[in-house]
């Protein structure tokens, strides 16, 4: 029987696994770039400062023309009644929690994300994979299964991360928002019965597990103290170093 | 219920790795009952039920062996709970959904599985185990990387995501030729549908053609899941009533209940044929 040539491109090879514990970490694949796209995200805790800043930078780019797109994380409509079934009746639990997660950006991923960079897009997202490894861990995920979980996502060519003090952080969400969510409050954790306390003692760890992360997955640091416009210039700056903008400009192609 | 008592040490492959020749110096250690890192919060100790597993593709007839071995459990006075796929409360209805558009990805079908998997294993076959009941599955974690594998997603990643799934006590594997499955399916619904027929890789465009290559293909992962994971290969093209006497032998000698006598109830009589 003749077999469709395409089948098999990532399964042939029968693996050499061990499903033994902890105890080796998963190497993240060697970003090969297959594509001529350029792929920006953007990470930090909740009031970090991050999606402003992108917001800026995506609307400087799209004045200046630029071809880019602009991604966040959560924003599938597929997945998106599972999600909001779990969430709504606490049904999630940290495994499924993440699951459903990596089902949405998978969705993303695979319709936006990858055709976007085949086709030569810089594409910018608010949140990416860094999002669910320091979220999911934090809710006591295995790290190890996190970045196998996410294995097929490619690597950022940029990764800025928006760091503040825990304390200016949580304060500019909690101020700004009536009523903190179940799950975005880690409730489902059982850290503490006052919202705004089960809040900052989950950001807390997040935030911990976000600066374990800066040296492996090589984070651009981002102080979210700097005034806006200050940092934003920055961020442009770091941009055009990184990146050859001209491969996107509008009068290219 | 330890999986240690007939068939134990040729069935579980030692260590969770994949299966290796045991060490002549010694007997292979006691397998873990997860393949890798446990679910978060699940004490093992706990685990006093048992888990059969039965597999085979579609028209292999797991569910007509299902309804059997309960009602021959209950009758022997075990409780019996059952799981299967796209019966989670929480995604199973999302992926029927999703299956009548044409727009999902294979990643996402995936985790969209892998979701609803972890949600019946947490919610209901935990619980289940925990009470110390008996749970049938039809179709586990091994159809899920089958499907998704044959679709050019790396094994070694389908594996890492299932390490955390219960290593079932005793594994079946109904085998049947993809000619006999095309048979007893076609005469279900007088169709076979796109997915059974694995439409979605462009196979070819006749039906059975298409059909029968992809359900090769499924039995393809099916040979080196077997091997890897110590399945119980029966002969599913037997009679009913042949495949349900070794399944109720196996069992039997698992949980050790003496007698194997069965005769469906008026009920359940015209499954068997």
């Amino acid at each position: 029987m003749r077999l469709h040539p395409g089948i098999f491109h990532m399964a042939t090879v029968l693996p050499d696994i061990t499903v033994d514990a902890e105890a080796a970490p998963v190497k993240l694949r060697a970003a090969k770039r297959e594509y001529p796209g350029a792929l920006v995200v953007v990470e930090g805790i909740d009031g970090s400062g991050k999606s402003t800043q992108l917001y800026l930078l995506k609307r400087w780019l799209e004045i200046g023309g630029y071809r880019i797109h602009f991604t966040e994380w959560n924003s599938s409509p597929l997945v998106k009644s599972a999600t909001r079934r779990g969430k709504q009746r606490r049904l999630l639990t940290p495994t499924t929690f993440s699951l459903l997660h990596a089902a949405d950006f998978a969705d993303r991923c695979e319709r936006q994300i990858l055709p976007l960079l085949h086709g030569g897009y810089l594409v910018l997202a608010d949140r990416y994979i860094y999002t669910a490894f320091a979220r999911d861990a934090a809710r006591g995920c295995s790290p190890r299964w996190l970045r196998n979980l996410y294995s097929f996502a490619p690597t950022p060519d940029i990764t800025f991360y928006f760091r503040a003090p825990l304390d200016v952080a949580v304060n500019r969400i909690v101020a700004g928002r009536p009523k903190l969510k179940y799950y975005e409050a880690g409730m489902d954790l059982g850290l503490s019965l006052d919202r705004a306390e089960s809040f900052r003692i989950f950001q807390e760890r997040i935030l911990g597990n976000y600066d374990q992360m800066i040296e492996t997955d090589h984070f651009v640091l981002m102080d979210g103290t700097v005034p806006v416009n200050k940092l934003q210039k920055l961020m442009r700056q770091i941009l055009g170093d990184k990146v050859d903008l001209a491969q996107f400009a509008p009068n290219k192609k | 219920m330890t999986p240690s008592e007939k068939n134990g040490a040729a069935i579980a492959p030692p260590n969770g790795r994949r299966a290796k020749k045991p060490k002549k110096n010694g007997r292979p250690e006691a397998p873990s009952r997860f393949y890798g890192t446990p679910l978060p919060g699940v004490k093992l100790e706990e685990l006093s039920g048992t888990l059969f597993v039965l597999e085979g593709t579609d028209g292999s007839g797991r569910s007509t062996q299902i309804s059997l071995l309960t009602e021959w459990l209950e009758s022997e006075g075990f409780a019996v709970q059952t799981m299967g796929l796209r019966r989670s409360f929480l995604v199973g209805a999302d992926i029927d959904a999703l299956m009548a558009e044409n727009s999902v990805t294979r990643t996402t079908l995936s985790l969209m599985y892998s979701t609803d998997f972890f949600d019946q294993l947490e919610r209901r076959i935990l619980p289940a185990l925990r009470s110390g009941l008996i749970v049938l599955a039809d179709r586990y974690i091994f159809t899920l990387i089958a499907r998704s594998a044959v679709r050019g997603i790396g094994r070694d990643y389908l594996h890492g995501i299932y390490e955390m799934a219960l290593r079932p006590d005793l594994t079946f594997w109904l085998n049947v030729r993809p000619e006999i499955a095309f048979d007893r399916e076609f005469k279900k619904a007088q169709t076979i549908s796109y997915w059974e027929s694995g439409r979605d890789m462009s196979l070819s465009n006749d039906l059975f053609q298409s059909f029968i290559r992809y359900q090769s293909l499924i039995k393809r992962e099916f040979e080196y899941l077997s091997k890897r994971h110590g399945f119980i290969e029966l002969d599913g093209e037997g009679s009913v009533a042949d495949v349900n006497r070794v399944l109720r032998k196996r069992i039997a000698s698992h949980l050790g209940i003496r007698s194997t006598h069965y005769q469906p109830s008026h009920a359940l009589s015209h499954l068997w044929r």
